[in-house]
């Protein structure tokens, strides 16, 4: 049915689609301002007027995202109902209802054992599916803890007054005014603006602050000085600007729709389980039909024929299995959030398991999103700061006087300042009041040498010129601390070569040197090599003012600069960076020793980007790029076979030219891979990329700039500090101390739950053959039936529910962080060798002891083996009750039903004592128990509730009329055991010849 | 798509390149067939080892548990239809002329010459024990003559209809054979009386049981098992309904009277009682 109506929809929402991964149609950026005023109708100083403003808000709607489009909850509860084995859990309970209901027409007094049949399972299908439909819903509501409740408000100008209104309000052509710390309302076109800047890092990843001013710098929307964005922050400084979009179209906006409107494929496991249920089902279908077919041939009538298809059914499906799986991937969810890993969607826990490469963020994810100082010249000489967060890392000499120059400098010359109320904190931590990297210094400074303020108040400021883009400088005049000395101290600090033009002398070793061309070289290296590590370098400078020409009391006057600015001391270099999280590099290595591919994907510079990956090991040490080779070679880029290189450093212009096909092949030929100045539509396309080739992909990402990615990634992880709402919203799993390295123990766990998964289920089928050789014998060989439905489903969702569920607990067999991850393709979770195991050797032991259960009983009660085969017409006829056993006794109808549900019950008994074995058995895939150990707790707990759930279901007085089911007789229980041992010595044998023999037979026949 | 799918059916059916079937060559099929082979050799093996040592166990006389059979069964011949109904119309010979045959049929191993021939006169009114000394089995066990005669007007003898076609019909009742049992205590046989349920107390008239006062005599007690006792007569019961209501249903039931004899469950219709639906149709 869904093919004709799906293309044409398809059609339209690839169209759109398309539409959205274009570049943003900005253009009022290149408007002069009347003309943006023109377009909207509005004036540049009084704003719209109050009418206007509400005939836009009626047009274009309110100022907001529209939320991305949910399924309804009781969509999402019928799916839950009808969906895996449900269907045939349905067809089962109708099956049951529709034979009740033919006996109910054809006979008097119907037996009502295929009404409560139907009964029960129709019970089974909804709670099972109420339970899941609970379980998925618990895990959806983590989102609204994120919702942000607080309602954003906007400064706007209408009819030239300033009015605070809701954000939702604020339309197109509104005049707004933004100051440090708001947030901005909508995309404005900035008209006036003083020291203003924004943090654009969710929006495109740069984590350096941008000015902006009213000039049209750049072509590009998106790089242009003059608009800003909606959602974006104004980090200081104040704005007036015209909104040009609202809402859903403005830049985040587009990208919320993209994101929203990404088709999501399945989850991996998701894959699986539907892969396992249509093996299963198939199964089931198959002997349903064959056995219904031989019935009615066997000349059985239909009602009965119908009646064996219900049992082969309800023997055929693992109705507690969903159930467990769904348990087991709560508690791993459970256990991922307590360290950390917030998992949205219930499914998504085991995506990073069978993760095979993750396209990581830079800013915020690998990085600390904080500017820190990272190196420093001086004193001819490159010093390591300490960038850790935890200020573990090396120290430098901090003895040199030009050290304490440079401090000075760098303490004076900086308006950053911490805010209030801090002081308890570590230094690291406090909130800074000021532009990113004079945050840096200022924390650099008053790590090393104490107090800022104090140093400030002692050296008070008596004159300051800010930076701008055209000075590339900053200086400040202060008074000096030493009381006696009369002299101003003019401060400095600015682009290195700016700075070096206006220094004549430099001081080494805390002695001033004239500037010779030697040190001006050694200069030039130092700056030359700390820019290539990527990192924004500041130079320093100094001079105290002569007394004569600036006595105490000198007018400075800093607009018509009325002293010198030359002729000044070089101090030295201080250079920041955002610093790689400590926990990362090593992160970066388990994920590589897991055989994941980490790829980097970021809005930043290549050199800052290049810088990173090799600091966090992404780009590992020893691999070159294709640059790096020309330039150890000395020959051009060109001439360099790219296949020698490992790592590449692609910059996202050069993605945009890229065919599918180079794509590919730098995806599949280069191991260590950096994307550089990507737009979030270039991030969603190097997602595609890496699927197409077959890979699971993850996606860390914090910023809007990378919902798209996150949404269309097999898993992807956003940030719980830092991140986004949206991409947030996007994610299926959030780190919540924005971590990278909490990915790993996300990997770990995944792999794990996948490995219990596999035995979970091999534990929960093996039960399925002793569960449907009793009707398949029952109807061929015509014997007494040996096992119920009821009590089928006692096993089913009672005896095994709970070692199942405990197999989730089982710790790892190996190191599953050293091996490849899984290959969808080839490693499922079910696969045959799973089912040849489970079903064609356990299952079958275990059917022999629950037959072996079953045949002590009836002997031990009169009827041979040999009496029973072509008994069951006799056996199941209510009119003879004088049938004759071996020994010549005659039985009642009622006296040998009893027997025969001992029987059940019996049977029922022995499926749990092998089950003590299988789930012994299934703790290890390759290892032996006795290296295993017998440590799950929660295991050894389902073993005795298991058995004590068996011993009340057979000894609880009443339960003869309730389920059916008898008290045994003591020696009954033990029928199983030797069965149940064997079990036990089987396997132990077969893992043994298994890890004997690697890549042996039993290996590729039997390990699962 | 579609072709792509087909082919890959096709190629996993039959691979020519690799001269693989279902995905396994030839040599693959063989050793896992082999394997398995064995293996359900092994655990068939494995069973019989436990069916033997299980059935090793048992005693050929008597099973092992008889706890269900505390109460013993009662059944009615002839035995009419699945819901125990006995309806004819004395018109119409066709319509209870199965009945007179079942019972002939029935009672045929009950003649005298029969059981003269097969088994021994015994003392009335007391058990017939032959235990066994210790060890040693008293076997063959000899069994007690049920003449058809003790049947007297229901014997088919003397009535080859049994009263059916009279309208005053036998009914023949048996209680089910259990090993060892020894109902009825200090000396006192068990008896069965029949009765109507309820409403038809008015409608079932006189009542005559065959041996008189319905007694199963305590010689034919105890049973010891088809094997010792090839040749065991079960006795049995008739009760003739003498002037019962006719074109009308009557349900009746009758029971085993005994002092050691449990009353059974509510459950089980049939144990130490029976009951059927006679309906003599005259009309």
């Amino acid at each position: 049915m869904g093919d004709k109506d799906k293309s044409p929809k398809k059609k339209k929402g690839g169209k759109d689609m398309d539409e959205l991964k274009k570049e943003v149609p900005i253009t009022e950026h290149k408007m002069s301002i009347e003309e943006v005023c023109r377009k909207f109708q509005t004036d540049c100083v009084q704003g719209l007027t109050n009418a206007k403003a509400a005939e836009y808000l009626i047009r274009d709607g309110p100022n907001a995202l529209t939320p991305p489009p949910t399924t309804p909850e009781w969509v999402k509860f019928c799916r839950q109902l009808f969906g895996g084995f449900s269907v045939l859990l349905w067809t089962g309970a109708v099956l049951c209802f529709l034979a009740y209901a033919i006996q109910a027409a054809t006979e008097d007094d119907p037996a009502g054992d295929n009404l409560y049949l139907g009964i029960v399972l129709t019970a089974v299908v909804v709670i099972t599916g109420c339970f899941s439909y609970f379980q998925e819903a618990k895990s959806s509501k983590i989102m609204e803890s994120f919702k942000n409740m607080v309602p954003q408000q906007a400064l706007v100008i209408r009819e030239g007054e300033k009015v605070q209104i809701n954000a939702e309000e604020v339309v197109g052509g509104d005049l707004v005014e933004v100051k440090g710390g708001d947030r901005i309302p909508a995309d404005i076109r900035v008209v006036s603006a003083h020291g203003c800047k924004v943090d654009n890092s969710s929006l495109t990843g740069e984590s350096e602050p941008q000015s902006r001013s009213p000039d049209n710098t750049h072509d590009n929307p998106l790089e242009t000085r003059n608009v800003a964005f909606f959602s974006t922050n104004c980090v200081e400084g104040t704005a007036r600007g015209i909104v040009i979009c609202t809402g859903d179209h403005t830049v985040m906006g587009r990208i919320a729709t993209l994101t929203s409107g990404l088709e999501t494929g399945k989850t991996p496991i998701a894959k699986e389980i539907e892969h396992f249920i249509h093996i299963i089902t198939g199964v089931a279908v198959f002997l349903g039909v064959t056995f219904f077919i031989l019935a009615i041939v066997l000349g059985y009538s239909w009602l009965e024929a119908v009646i064996f298809l219900i049992g082969i059914i309800v023997a055929n499906v693992p109705e507690g299995l969903l159930a467990t799986v769904t348990v087991c991937l709560t508690l791993t969810a459970k256990r991922m959030a307590k360290k950390n890993c917030l998992v949205k969607n219930l499914e998504a826990v085991e995506t990073l398991g069978s993760t095979s490469t993750i396209c990581s963020d830079k800013t915020g994810t690998l990085t600390q999103n904080r500017m820190t100082v990272a190196h420093m010249w001086f004193d001819n000489q490159i010093h390591e700061a300490d960038t850790t967060e935890d200020q573990s890392g090396a120290s430098f000499d901090k003895s040199s006087v030009t050290w304490l120059s440079l401090a000075r400098v760098a303490g004076l010359c900086n308006r950053a300042q911490f805010k209030a109320g801090q002081d308890a904190l570590p230094i690291l931590k406090r909130d800074v009041a000021g532009d990113a990297s004079e945050s840096a210094l200022l924390k650099c400074i008053e790590l090393c040498c104490g107090s800022v303020r104090a140093n400030r108040d002692r050296n008070k400021k008596v004159a300051e010129i800010p930076f701008n883009s055209t000075n590339k400088y900053q200086l400040s005049i202060h008074e000096t601390e030493d009381t006696n000395d009369n002299r101003y101290l003019l401060v400095m600090k600015g682009a290195p070569e700016r700075i070096l033009d206006c220094c004549s002398t430099i001081m080494v070793q805390g002695k001033e040197q004239p500037m010779d061309e030697e040190l001006k070289e050694s200069f030039q290296n130092a700056y030359m090599e700390l820019g290539g590590l990527g990192e924004r370098v500041l130079g320093f400078c100094h001079t105290m003012l002569a007394e004569d020409q600036y006595p105490k009391g000198f007018a400075f006057d800093t607009d018509d600069v009325n002293f010198q600015t030359d002729q000044l001391c070089f101090i030295g270099l201080m250079s920041m960076i955002d610093p790689p999280r400590a926990a990362v590099p090593d992160a970066v290595g388990k994920c590589r020793s897991a055989g994941i591919k980490v790829i980097m994907v970021t809005g930043d510079h290549p050199i800052t980007a290049k810088a990173i990956a090799k600091g966090v090991g992404i780009i590992s040490e020893g691999n070159e790029t294709v640059e790096d080779i020309a330039a150890r070679l000395n020959i051009p880029v060109s001439q360099v076979n790219p296949r020698d290189a490992k790592a590449c450093v692609i910059h996202g212009t050069d993605l945009k030219d890229l065919s599918q096909d180079q794509m590919d092949d730098i995806l599949r030929n280069h191991t260590e891979i950096v994307f550089a100045r990507t737009s979030p539509q270039q991030k969603l396309i190097i997602v595609e990329g890496c699927q197409r080739l077959g890979a699971i992909v993850a996606v860390t990402g914090d910023g809007v700039n990378d919902s798209p990615a996150l949404k269309k990634a097999d898993i992807g992880v956003a940030m719980g500090i830092s991140g986004s709402d949206v991409s947030k919203q996007a994610a299926d799993m959030i780190l919540l101390d924005d971590n990278f390295a909490s990915i790993v123990t996300g990997v770990e766990e995944g792999r794990l739950i996948f490995d219990n998964l596999k035995k979970s289920i091999a534990y929960t089928l093996t039960s399925n053959i002793p569960e449907i050789t009793p009707f398949l014998l029952f109807i061929c060989a015509n014997i007494p039936l040996p096992l119920g439905t009821i009590t089928i489903l006692c096993i089913d969702l009672g005896t095994d529910m709970v070692p199942a569920i405990s197999l989730a607990y089982e710790t790892a067999e190996s190191d599953i962080m050293k091996r490849q991850p899984r290959n969808p393709f080839r490693d499922k979770l079910v696969n045959e060798r799973l089912i040849s195991i489970a079903y064609g050797q356990i299952g079958m032991i275990q059917a022999v002891a629950g037959f072996f259960a079953y045949f002590v009983i009836l002997a031990e009660n009169g009827f041979l083996p040999s009496r029973l085969v072509g008994i069951r017409l006799n056996w199941d006829d209510r009119s003879v009750n004088d049938l004759e056993d071996s020994y010549g006794q005659q039985w009642t109808y009622e006296q040998r039903k009893i027997v025969e549900f001992t029987c059940h019950t019996a049977f029922f008994v022995s499926i749990v004592v092998v089950q003590w074995a299988d789930v012994i058995i299934c703790k290890t895939r390759r290892n032996s128990v006795f290296q295993q150990g017998m440590r799950n707790k929660i295991l050894i707990f389902g073993l005795f509730e298991e058995t004590a759930l068996a011993a009340f279901l057979s000894y609880c007085p009443g339960m003869d009329v309730a389920l059916r089911m008898y008290p045994l007789k003591p020696s009954w229980w033990f029928c199983a055991f030797p069965y149940s041992f064997l079990i036990f010595v089987y396997d132990e044998v077969r893992k043994l010849l298994l890890r004997r023999n690697p890549g042996g037979w039993v290996e590729r026949e039997t390990y699962y | 798509m579609a072709k792509d799918g087909d082919n890959g059916w096709k190629e996993y059916v039959w691979n020519p390149r690799t001269r693989e079937f279902l995905g396994r060559t030839a040599s693959s099929w063989g050793l896992i067939l082999l394997f398995y082979l064995v293996f359900y050799i092994f655990l068939a093996g494995m069973f019989c080892l436990t069916m033997y040592v299980m059935l090793q166990t048992l005693d050929d006389h008597k099973p092992k548990w008889q706890d269900r059979l505390s109460t013993p069964g009662m059944v009615i011949r002839p035995k009419a239809d699945e819901y125990y109904e006995i309806t004819y119309n004395t018109q119409k010979t066709e319509s209870w002329d199965m009945y007179a045959q079942t019972l002939d049929k029935f009672l045929s191993p009950y003649n005298n010459t029969a059981q003269v021939e097969k088994n021994n006169v015994c003392k009335p009114d007391e058990y017939f024990k032959q235990e066994d000394s210790g060890e040693v089995k008293n076997n063959p066990k000899r069994s007690c003559q049920f003449n058809r005669t003790i049947l007297d007007e229901c014997s088919g003898i003397t009535d080859r209809y049994y009263g059916y076609q009279e309208g005053k019909p036998c009914i023949i009742i048996k209680l089910n054979r259990v090993i060892g049992m020894l109902p009825g205590k200090d000396g006192q046989a068990p008896f069965v009386t029949c009765g109507a349920k309820k409403e038809d107390n008015e409608k079932i008239g006189e009542l005559q049981y065959f041996p008189p006062n319905g007694t199963f005599n305590l010689m034919y007690y105890p049973y010891y098992g088809k094997k010792a006792q090839v040749n065991y007569s079960q006795p049995l019961v008739a009760v003739k309904f003498l002037n019962i209501t006719t074109n009308e249903d009557v349900n009746i039931e009758c029971r085993i009277n005994a002092n050691n004899i449990p009353t059974g469950s509510e459950r089980d219709k049939w144990a130490g009682r029976v009951s059927f639906k006679l309906r003599i149709n005259t009309i």
